[in-house]
């Protein structure tokens, strides 16, 4: 018997002159929204990526095999990447990821390693589990193929985006990731303007953010 | 911030304000009510009302219904893995965060921002346990660790300049620290992340509390807030039980609402929905996830009707960056970390009349805070009930303002309520007056009105009206 | 028929504004109103009960029904505070349902500020006045936001022969006054009234206008102290001046 629980639930219902387990009115229409309308799916992932880049996140349309992994020796390149962690999910190893980044001599630290190790690597790369085109916002869910923290701790933080995964609006993001355990939605890399006002990016979270459409 | 809550003297702090704080302050609140303008104009007013109305109206079904939802969210946490206690004051909160840090020996505890943890005073208790509390939102880190509170509960650490920054950096952290935004972001990542993997316990907030699923919501930019989610073996989540909200698709209104009001963006870069920990050992994550449904007097703000929408509060500051006392005082004046509008009709409710009296009275009864709140939160109407409360006392309070000026207003109403009293009254006042006009204006008044003419003349009574149409019209115009 | 207006004169504005009442009473007259005087009133309330003294604010509330009810026709007002006071919270003081309440909520639907009375009653906006000067006009917050009165001050200023209205940074920022706020938080009270002199002398404007008499002690004081030549005028003063004035 939780003392406390009885007590600030008994001094609710007293306020509302309600007996305990009394059920909820239904929720009132005017509470409601609906969804926004979502234009042609060249519309909407055009905007998408505007948006994306708006927040200054990096996007690129990826056609083919040859060119993610030509996409993938830039990058690494660019942001200097020498320990990568990766999503293991179905469409990561059917693009291959790992294997790519391997031949580019990046080693792959699973994300249940050592924290420590996981947060030395320069570059995480995940998939993407719906896309919200009016926000730049990338939705993400967790499970052992889709650990967290390779969208968290990593200083790059690479999205590789299926244009199937666009919806709408939250309504219909929300509908698939309810059930889910954990979800965030992240709309660009992570920022502060905590000293003066002045915009930084790259906090805690990622510094930058890339998003890769595979086609 | 002191653990005991002392009477909150408002006059006292507004006449200790630092003098380049103004300045500070209204460059922030500027900032953030141009963003905000921007946005609401791309979704067009007509559009934003809408919006406004569904978020008063998901909010206040939910905290009429509170007590359904919370033993909804209950039995889902609970379901999902997670812990659950219900904490009835500050001291009770405390002691439940004591006691799981105490079975996890921890050490060393990252914190997100979060209002309900400086409400109960939480940091210092866990030091006072000999356990390290490392705030890890920047603007929180930095007020931290110059020992004062948030100056505003969006950009706790506005008013410093990035030379003061650079010098507490310095000072405090040991490090060569030049007074640059970018460099002194990357110093705090670089030190906080250390921090992050080390720590035994991560805490939390939670802008929402999502009943259906029992998922808690966080709303950030920095990825502080998944960090402290994420990274430590244990997260425990201090949620006020005001921020439960039946279902996600309540979410679809308020996360519209949310950021756009905050700081004009459409969405903040991180929401987090957490249900429990970690379903499966092979997920990264926190071993145990806790949360601790915090009262501490929000059971009584709901007992008053006329009061209870101010939990309705999502906490977007936009009421704090319109208001023109808050842009002239800034957040410290108020003596508590929530302040402006909000903050004064949460913490008057929260602390009572003896000790936060005089904060109900720190407005003008101007209204652009009621314009400006995104769910619609009534706040001039509260305030004049909660004036009441001070005065005359009410069914949850007794009157708590000193006799004489209880008698003062009963006097004066007497003479204004008697016709010949008002009139002998103005009379008197114009020949009494004398002596102190000069140009139809008086510049030094006795007290208690030299409280008026210590910034500006007061006007010459000058009443003649009545005559004047008696004049015109004669003693029995028909009315 | 003559429109028939009783007048509610204001306490604020009996003492201190008493010319703006003889405008105002001449403009009416001139517009074909035919304008009564109740004698028996003095003050709605409104101080008391925005500082809590809610009894003293019924008691008062309960004279002033009394004193008006007596009478037919609207009930006009140069001040946007006491209307808002008749119209949104004279109901509060009484039980829904009860004869007291009934009359509040009736005399509440005749009684008009000023503005909204010639613009939404009288349907005019060009009065015949002519004041050719630069005018900033401060919006008085409860006649803003209370009674929703944006454009009719604006509309019926910019009907005036020769008057240009210039913009005012900060149109809608709260002057400072605030009735009892101004003695109780009286620093707080001086910084807000400081910056909406700052802003009105960063306009070039001659007069500031604005229409509620609280909002005119404040700024025509500060203006006053900053020894500034910029003269804070009611409305209504601005309305009756040049080729219309009687």
């Amino acid at each position: 018997m939780n003392r406390a629980r009885e007590d600030i639930l008994g001094k609710l219902q007293a306020a509302y002159g309600r007996r305990p387990g009394a059920p909820a009115a239904s929720i009132p229409p005017a509470a409601r929204i609906a969804p926004r309308r979502p234009a042609g799916p060249e519309a909407e992932l055009a905007q998408l990526l505007t948006e994306i880049e708006r927040l200054s996140g990096v996007t690129r349309r990826v056609a083919n095999q040859e060119a993610l992994r030509a996409a993938f020796a830039e990058l690494v390149r660019a942001e200097g990447v020498k320990r990568a962690t990766c999503w293991t999910t179905p469409d990561l190893e059917a693009w291959g990821v790992a294997a790519t980044l391997q031949a580019l001599g990046v080693e792959i630290v699973p994300a249940h390693a050592d924290k420590q190790r996981v947060a030395s690597c320069e570059l995480g790369v995940t998939g993407v589990d719906a896309a919200l085109p009016e926000t730049g916002t990338l939705v993400l869910t967790s499970s052992p193929e889709r650990p967290r923290v390779a969208s968290l701790l990593p200083r790059v933080h690479l999205a590789l985006l299926r244009p199937a995964v666009l919806r709408p609006d939250l309504h219909q993001v929300f509908a698939e990731t309810r059930e889910a355990g954990y979800t965030v939605l992240i709309s660009g890399p992570s920022r502060t303007a905590d000293i003066e006002l002045t915009l930084t990016l790259g906090v805690h979270g990622p510094k930058s953010l890339y998003v890769w459409v595979m086609e | 911030m002191t653990q005991t809550p002392a009477t909150i003297d408002f006059r006292r702090n507004t006449q200790q304000v630092p003098l380049q704080m103004p300045a500070a302050v209204q460059k922030a609140t500027a900032k953030f009510l141009g963003t905000r303008a921007a946005v609401v104009d791309a979704l067009g007013n007509e559009y934003w009302q809408v919006l406004r109305q569904a978020g008063h109206d998901i909010r206040l079904h939910a905290i009429t219904y509170i007590d359904h939802y919370l033993a909804q969210a209950e039995q889902a946490v609970t379901r999902a893995g997670g812990q659950v206690h219900w904490a009835r004051d500050a001291e009770e909160a405390r002691r439940i965060l004591l006691d799981i840090a105490a079975r996890h020996r921890v050490k060393l505890a990252v914190k997100g921002k979060s209002m309900a943890t400086e409400e109960i005073g939480l940091n210092h208790a866990l030091q006072a346990a000999g356990i390290r509390v490392l705030e890890t939102d920047l603007g929180e880190y930095i007020v931290q660790l110059k020992g004062v509170g948030p100056a505003h509960i969006v950009v706790p650490a506005f008013h410093l300049s990035k030379e003061e920054i650079a010098a507490l950096f310095r000072d405090k952290l040991g490090v060569d620290a030049p007074a640059e935004a970018e460099k002194l972001t990357q110093i705090a990542r670089m030190k906080l992340r250390e921090e992050f993997l080390a720590a035994e316990m991560g805490i939390s907030g939670g802008n929402f509390l999502v009943a259906e699923t029992g998922t808690i919501v966080t709303v950030t930019n920095e990825g502080n807030g998944r960090m402290c989610t994420t990274v430590p073996p244990v997260h425990v989540a201090v949620v006020g039980i005001d921020k439960v909200v039946p279902d996600w698709e309540s979410l679809t209104v308020l996360l519209k609402l949310l950021a756009r009001s905050a700081t004009g963006q459409k969405l903040s870069c991180y929401t987090q929905f957490i249900s429990g920990p970690p379903r499966s050992e092979a997920e990264t994550g926190p071993r145990e996830m806790h949360l601790v449904l915090l009262d501490n007097g929000r059971t009584r703000i709901l007992q008053t009707p006329e009061c209870r929408e101010t939990l309705l509060c999502i906490r977007c500051g936009a009421c704090l960056n319109i208001c023109p006392v808050y842009n002239n005082v800034g957040g410290y004046a108020y003596g508590y970390p929530i302040s402006g509008p909000t903050g004064v009709i949460f913490a008057s409710q929260i602390l009572g009349p003896k000790l936060a009296g005089t904060l109900p009275f720190a407005s003008t009864l101007c209204g652009a805070c009621n314009d400006i709140c995104p769910v619609k939160i009534p706040i001039t109407r509260i305030l004049l009930h909660l004036r009441r409360r001070v005065v005359e006392g009410d069914e949850s309070e007794p009157a708590t303002a000193p006799v004489s000026l209880r008698l003062g207003a009963w006097v004066g109403a007497l003479a204004l309520g008697s016709t010949g009293l008002y009139r002998l009254g103005s009379k008197l006042l114009r020949r009494l007056q004398a002596p102190f006009v000069s140009g139809g204006w008086m510049a030094d008044l006795p007290a208690p009105l030299n409280r008026w003419t210590m910034s500006r003349p007061f006007p010459a009574f000058a009443a003649d009206f009545r005559q004047w149409w008696r004049g015109r019209y004669g003693k029995a115009r028909p009315e | 028929m003559a429109i028939k207006a009783q007048l509610f004169i204001t306490c604020l504005a009996e003492q201190f504004f008493p010319d703006v009442l003889k405008r105002m009473v001449g403009l009416l007259e001139r517009l074909g109103v035919q304008v009564g005087f109740p004698e028996e009133q003095t003050c709605c309330g409104q101080p008391f009960f925005n500082s809590g003294y809610r009894s003293q604010a019924r008691d008062l509330a309960v004279k002033w029904l009394k004193v008006f009810g007596r009478t037919d026709g609207f009930i006009v007002s140069p001040s946007g505070s006491c209307v808002d006071m008749v119209h949104h919270h004279f109901p509060q003081l009484f039980p829904p349902g009860s004869p007291k309440h009934r009359r509040a909520v009736d005399a509440a639907a005749r009684t008009f500020e000023f503005t909204q009375f010639l613009v939404h009653q009288l349907k005019v906006t060009d009065v015949g006045a002519r004041f050719p000067h630069k005018v900033a006009y401060h919006a008085s917050c409860h006649l803003l936001r209370g009674l929703s009165a944006r454009e009719e001050p604006k509309a019926l200023l910019q009907a005036v022969e020769g008057l240009e209205l210039v913009p005012l940074p900060g149109e809608e920022t709260c002057c400072g006054f605030g009735g009892s706020f101004s003695v109780i938080y009286p620093e707080v009270s001086k910084a807000m009234m400081e910056a909406k002199v700052r802003a009105i002398e960063s306009t070039g404007a001659e007069v500031v206008a604005a229409g509620d008499a609280g909002c005119i002690m404040n700024i025509a004081g500060g203006l006053q102290k900053a020894g500034s030549p910029v003269r804070a005028m009611h409305l209504i003063e601005i309305l009756t001046a040049g080729k219309g004035a009687s």
